[in-house]
């Protein structure tokens, strides 16, 4: 007798507010060019009783995750919308958002928003340097648009005349060599290379590498 | 049967789920501890290189504001473009550069670390347990 009353306490069904999520962690797949990542992460109330989320908080600034309502009755789905800001990221990304629920506020779900961001425009090196006396021999600079990406190279300028730059193209619009010479290297110096390109038509972006001497 | 019986019954029984999760799950956990990350480096591990270090803080511009390791730079992904030239020209050639966020959860540093590294910082670090540990490392006299 005392078995099955063993078996179904062991099994039961809890008899509260339980969120059931569909999955806990989304791989974003980002182009460049792509101004943010967004995920989606579905959930349903399987417990007994009215689920209230109380709080949902994201581990960046550069994340924000937008809820419909609070409350959610046994057997609705509601849905979490993270959209992570790309800005200058690059790269692994991975954000948290950690939803708090009225019946379990000491421990919350993590949810985490993962990323690969490719860079639009692949500046390598993204700034060259040279010590003081040491000789001003040229140093290059590889600037190359990522597959895929819309966009092309038009011209790179450098805003300090004492740092001149030498552009070949490798292939037209979307790849450049910059051989970076400083005038002599007796004295600091400073520049700013400007990689402008073509897109977007509305606002062509600049990128940027740098030169110093120091 | 008595309730020792039982007992050993159900434990049998919960070890035999939790053992075919453990080796089917497609999420399962590893039992080998994983393998530390090249790039990070304990609170320790900086103090041995002394103040050759470039600090960067990763975390947000109020936070640096309010308080932060002495001569770190502020250089997120919020401020890149505008911070990074300041980087360089406290950045020397070889220097190593340490990144420090919040806290142990949070990842902003390995990734601020990563760009500087893929921008040509060779020796770019971030510092496990961030600002938290360096705090706790000053009221401990470390």
């Amino acid at each position: 007798m005392r078995l099955p009353l063993l078996l179904s306490l062991f099994l039961a069904v809890p008899a509260f507010a339980q969120l059931k999520w569909d999955t806990l962690e989304q791989t974003v797949k980002v182009k460049p060019g792509d101004s943010e990542a967004i995920a989606k992460y579905h959930f349903t109330n399987v417990g007994s009783k009215t689920a209230t989320i109380e709080a949902v908080k994201t581990s960046c600034g550069c994340t924000t995750a937008a809820l419909t309502k609070n409350d959610y009755a046994p057997g609705e789905s509601g849905e979490i919308v993270a959209r992570m800001e790309i800005g200058t990221r690059v790269g692994h990304q991975e954000k948290s958002i950690l939803v708090t629920t009225k019946d379990n506020p000491k421990l919350p779900t993590a949810l985490r928003l993962l990323a690969d961001i490719p860079e639009a425009v692949v500046v390598s090196p993204s700034f060259v340097m040279w010590s003081l006396g040491e000789p001003a021999n040229p140093k290059t600079i590889d600037i190359k648009i990522t597959d895929g990406f819309p966009a092309k190279l038009l011209k790179v300028d450098s805003d300090n005349p004492d740092i001149k730059i030498e552009v070949s193209e490798v292939r037209p619009g979307l790849e450049m060599q910059v051989k970076v010479t400083p005038k002599n290297t007796t004295r600091p110096e400073s520049a700013t290379l400007l990689v402008r390109t073509d897109y977007p038509t509305d606002n062509p972006q600049t990128y940027y590498a740098y030169a110093r001497v120091k | 049967m008595t309730v020792w019986r039982q007992a050993g019954l159900i434990l049998l029984v919960a070890l035999g789920l939790a053992g075919a999760t453990a080796a089917i799950h497609p999420k399962r956990p590893s039992f080998l501890a994983p393998p530390q990350d090249p790039n990070e480096v304990s609170l320790a591990q900086t103090k041995e290189w002394g103040r050759s270090v470039l600090w960067v803080d990763a975390r947000s511009e109020t936070e640096f504001v309010a308080e932060h390791i002495p001569d770190a730079i502020c250089l997120n992904f919020e401020n890149w473009n505008q911070q990074f030239p300041k980087f360089l020209d406290h950045f020397n050639p070889g220097q190593r550069v340490v990144v420090y966020c919040s806290a142990t959860s949070c990842q902003l540093s390995r990734e601020i670390a990563e760009k500087l590294r893929t921008s040509g910082v060779a020796d770019a670090h971030y510092l496990e347990g961030g600002w938290e540990a360096w705090k706790k490392g000053q009221l401990e006299g470390r």
